[in-house]
C-alpha cells in the first residue's frame, strides 16, 4: 500500500524532521499544534497544520480523539508518532489501526509487550538474551528476597515491579541495610503503583549504555545497524550520543546485534527499534538486556550518519509493507558520528530547564555537520514541552576527527535568549577521558561533580567584562545624544560630527 | 570617559572608556584595549579587541546592574556598575550582594510544588527556598546568598510567570 498522506502526532525537532522525510519521498504532511506552537517551525514547515487544543500536552498532543479527528479530516492515510507523547502507547497504536490508519511502528500487542518490564525481560530469557541476574518478590516475602539478593551479590538494587519514573527505587550496599531497604522500596511502590511487588537484581556500578537499532519488515525479515553509545546522561537522560562505540570490537557488535535481532523475531517486532544494553567491563566486556524502545530515538542521526540510511524513510518503507532493501552483510559502518543534545537548559544549575526567546540563533555548518532543529529565529521556547529543541550531529572518518568538528560546529553554534547545552557539550569534548573513550552512566557525576562545565579563563572574562561595559557606554551616549537632538534625525554632517567627536558635537548644538 | 566597576564571579574590573575617531579605548586593569564595535542589532554586536574577532550580545534582562554576555557559546552573567558609585557604596558598607536578589522571582513558568522556608527563617547560599515544576521536571530555588526570609509571597500550588516574585528576603 502506497502512504500519500502523513499526520505527525509530534512536535518541535522531531515533527520536523518526519517532515523532511516525507517531502523527500513526495509524501504530503499534516502538522497538529497547541496553543503554546501556533507559529513553531514544525508548523511552518508543514503541507498543511490544524490547531488540536490548549498549550499542556494532556489537552493537546496526547488526546487521542483529537488526533483521529485531523487524520479523518484531512484524509490522512498514515500516522506517525514522533518519539515521546504517544510513539509508545499500544492503546493510541491500535486507535489508529481500528480508525483504519497505518500507524508507522510495531504492532500494538508489540508495544504493549515490551512496555511491560517483566515480560519485556521474560521475553528477553526466552530469546537467550543475557539479563542482569535477579528476580521478582511479594511484598513481605522477605527471607525469600534475602536468599537471592545474597545469591546475586551486593550491592543490589530494588526496585518496584510495576515500576517507573525513579519511585521505590533503592540500591543496597550490604546484607544489613537490607531488610529495611526492601520494606520501604515496598510500601514506595504500593504508594506510588498500587503494587508492592519489588524486583531485585544486581547492581551495576559504572556500567556503559550502549544500545543497538534494529529495522525489521513484516515478513520476518531483520537486521541491526550497529551500536550507539550513550553513557553521558544527565538525570537519567542521555545527552550526548555517537556510533560505533570508542569500546565496541567487531566480534562484541556481532554478539550484541544477533541479541538485539533475536529478542525483534521472538516478539515479531516490525519497524525501527532500539535494544539498549548495560555494558560492563570486568575481566572483558558482559552485556546485559535493559529494554527495548518500540520507537525512532531521539539519537537515531548518529546510527544514519555511519550507515547512510534514512531511518524515517525506512519505517515508512516497512510501513507500506516493502521488504527490505538489504540484509545483514550488506550494512556497514562507514565512519563515526556523534550527536549533542541542544537543550534549554542550564547546565550549571543542574540542568535546570530555561524558558524563552531566541533573540539570535544560527546554526553551524560546512563538512560533516547536520542540525535536526525544531526552531528557528525568534521562536519561543515554551514551557509545556521536554527542553529538548534541536540536535547537532557530526561526522568524521575518524573518532578524533569526527569530537574535533563536534568542538568547532558547538562553536559555531550562536545562540541567545534561554541558556543551553551547547557551553557543557564543547567541554565535554575537550574532556580526556571523553576523548579516551572512558566512559560510564556516571560520568558527568564524576568528571563534573560541582555542574562546573565552564570555567571562565581570564581572558574570556577580560572579554565579556569590555562587552557589557562597552554595551553600557554606548547605550548611555546614545540617550544623552538624543536628549540634545529632540527627536529630528542627524544629517549626514551632524552624523559626520558625531562619528568624529562627541563633545564637539554636543557644543556645536 | 566613563568609568565602570565591572565584576564577574570574583572577578572585579576597573575599567574606563572613551570614544575616539570611530574607535573605543579601554583601560581594563590599567591594561589598554584599543576596540572597535559594530551593532549587529538591538543587543549584539561584532567587537575587535586589539583585532580579536568576538560576536557578542548582551541582555540586561530587566535589571540595570545585572547582564548576561552571550559570548563564544558560553552565557556570562556580569554586574556592571559606575565606579564612582560603587566607592561610595563599598565606604558606606553595603556589599553588592546585598543590593542585589533582595526578591527572588520565578527563573521560568511553572508551578510551585512547594515552599521550604517561612517568613522569619534564616537561609544560608544553597540552600532550597522553593521547589518549581515546568517542563515536567522539579527544579529546586536556592538562596544565592545569607539571608532573612522577610515574606512569602507565593503558596504551594499556586501558578506563576517568569519573574513572578516568590519571595521577599532582607
Amino acid at each position: 500500500m502506497k502512504i500519500t498522506k502523513i499526520l505527525i502526532a509530534n512536535r518541535g525537532e522531531i515533527a520536523v524532521r518526519v517532515m523532511r522525510a516525507c517531502r523527500d519521498l513526495g509524501i504530503t504532511s499534516v502538522a497538529v499544534f497547541s496553543d503554546a506552537d501556533k507559529t513553531a517551525y514544525h508548523v511552518r514547515m508543514a503541507d498543511e497544520a490544524y490547531h488540536i487544543g490548549a498549550a499542556p500536552s494532556s489537552e493537546s498532543y496526547l488526546v487521542h480523539d483529537k488526533i483521529i479527528a485531523v487524520a479523518k479530516k484531512s484524509h490522512c492515510d498514515a500516522i506517525h508518532p514522533g518519539y515521546g507523547f504517544l510513539a509508545e502507547n499500544s492503546m493510541f497504536a491500535q486507535r489508529c489501526v481500528d480508525e483504519g490508519f497505518v500507524f508507522i511502528g510495531p504492532k500494538p500487542e508489540t508495544i504493549a509487550l515490551l512496555g511491560d518490564k517483566l515480560q519485556a525481560r521474560a521475553q528477553a530469557v526466552e530469546a537467550g538474551l543475557p539479563v542482569v541476574p535477579g528476580g521478582e518478590f511479594e511484598a513481605g516475602n522477605t527471607k525469600d528476597a534475602q536468599k537471592k539478593a545474597k545469591e546475586i551479590g551486593y550491592p543490589v538494587l530494588i526496585k518496584a515491579a510495576a515500576g517507573g519514573g525513579g519511585k521505590g527505587i533503592r540500591v543496597v550496599m550490604s546484607p544489613e541495610e537490607f531488610e529495611e531497604s526492601l520494606q520501604r522500596a515496598s510500601s514506595e511502590a504500593q504508594l506510588a503503583f498500587g503494587d508492592g511487588r519489588v524486583y531485585i537484581e544486581n547492581f551495576l556500578e559504572r556500567p556503559r549504555h550502549i544500545e543497538i537499532q534494529i529495522l525489521a519488515d513484516q515478513y520476518g525479515n531483520v537486521v541491526h545497524l550497529g551500536e550507539r553509545e550513550c553513557s553521558i546522561q544527565r538525570r537519567h537522560q542521555k545527552l550526548i550520543e555517537e556510533s560505533p562505540s570508542a569500546i565496541i570490537t567487531p566480534e562484541l557488535r556481532k554478539k550484541m546485534g544477533e541479541a538485539a535481532v533475536n529478542i525483534a523475531r521472538q516478539t515479531g517486532y516490525i519497524g525501527a527499534g532500539t535494544v539498549e544494553f548495560m555494558v560492563q567491563n570486568k575481566k572483558e566486556f558482559s552485556f546485559y538486556f535493559l529494554e527495548v524502545n518500540t520507537r525512532l530515538q531521539v539519537e537515531h542521526p548518529v546510527t544514519e550518519l555511519v550507515t547512510g540510511l534514512d531511518l524515517v524513510k525506512e519505517q515508512i518503507a516497512v510501513a507500506e509493507g516493502k521488504k527490505l532493501r538489504y540484509r545483514q552483510k550488506d550494512i556497514s559502518l562507514n565512519g563515526h558520528a556523534i550527536e549533542c543534545r541542544i537543550s534549554a537548559e542550564d547546565p550549571q544549575q543542574n540542568f535546570m530547564p530555561s524558558t524563552g526567546t531566541l533573540s539570535n540563533y544560527r546554526l553551524p555548518a560546512g563538512p560533516g555537520v547536520r542540525v535536526d532543529s525544531g526552531v528557528v529565529m525568534s521562536s519561543e521556547v515554551p514551557i509545556y514541552y521536554d527542553p529538548l529543541f534541536a540536535k547537532l550531529i557530526v561526522w568524521g572518518a575518524d573518532r578524533k576527527e569526527a569530537i574535533d568538528r563536534m568542538k568547532r560546529a558547538l562553536e559555531e553554534y550562536h545562540i541567545s535568549g534561554v541558556k543551553t547545552t551547547i557551553g557543557c557539550c564543547w567541554s565535554i569534548m575537550q574532556n580526556e577521558n571523553f576523548i579516551k573513550g572512558n566512559l560510564s552512566t556516571n560520568f558527568l557525576k564524576e568528571e563534573y561533580p560541582d555542574f562546573r562545565f565552564i570555567r571562565l579563563d581570564d581572558t574570556i572574562k577580560e572579554q565579556a567584562a569590555l562587552a557589557v561595559a562597552l554595551d553600557k557606554f554606548i547605550r548611555e551616549r546614545k540617550i544623552s545624544v538624543n536628549y540634545k537632538k529632540s527627536g529630528t534625525s542627524p544629517t549626514n554632517w551632524v552624523s559626520f560630527y558625531r562619528r568624529q567627536n562627541l563633545t564637539d558635537f554636543r557644543g556645536d548644538r | 570617559m566613563s568609568r565602570y566597576l565591572v565584576k564577574i564571579d570574583d572577578k572585579e574590573f576597573d575599567i574606563e572608556l572613551k570614544y575616539n575617531s570611530d574607535k573605543y579605548y579601554a583601560l581594563l586593569n590599567g591594561k589598554e584595549f584599543k576596540i572597535d564595535s559594530y551593532k549587529l542589532g538591538e543587543n549584539r554586536a561584532v567587537l575587535l579587541i586589539e583585532g580579536k574577532s568576538l560576536e557578542v550580545d548582551v541582555h540586561s534582562n530587566g535589571y540595570d546592574n545585572r547582564k548576561t554576555v552571550f559570548l563564544k557559546g558560553t552565557e556570562i552573567a556580569v554586574d556592571i556598575e559606575d565606579y564612582n558609585l560603587a566607592q561610595l557604596r563599598k565606604t558606606v558598607g553595603l556589599s553588592s550582594d546585598k543590593i542585589i536578589d533582595k526578591t527572588v522571582k520565578a527563573p521560568m513558568p511553572g508551578l510551585i510544588l512547594d515552599v521550604k522556608v517561612t517568613a522569619g527563617d534564616t537561609v544560608e547560599k544553597g540552600q532550597p527556598l522553593l521547589i518549581i515544576e515546568a517542563m515536567k521536571m522539579e527544579n529546586i530555588i536556592k538562596a544565592s546568598g545569607k539571608a532573612v526570609v522577610k515574606e512569602v509571597l507565593v503558596k504551594k500550588g499556586a501558578s506563576v510567570e517568569k519573574g513572578s516574585k516568590l519571595l521577599e528576603l532582607e
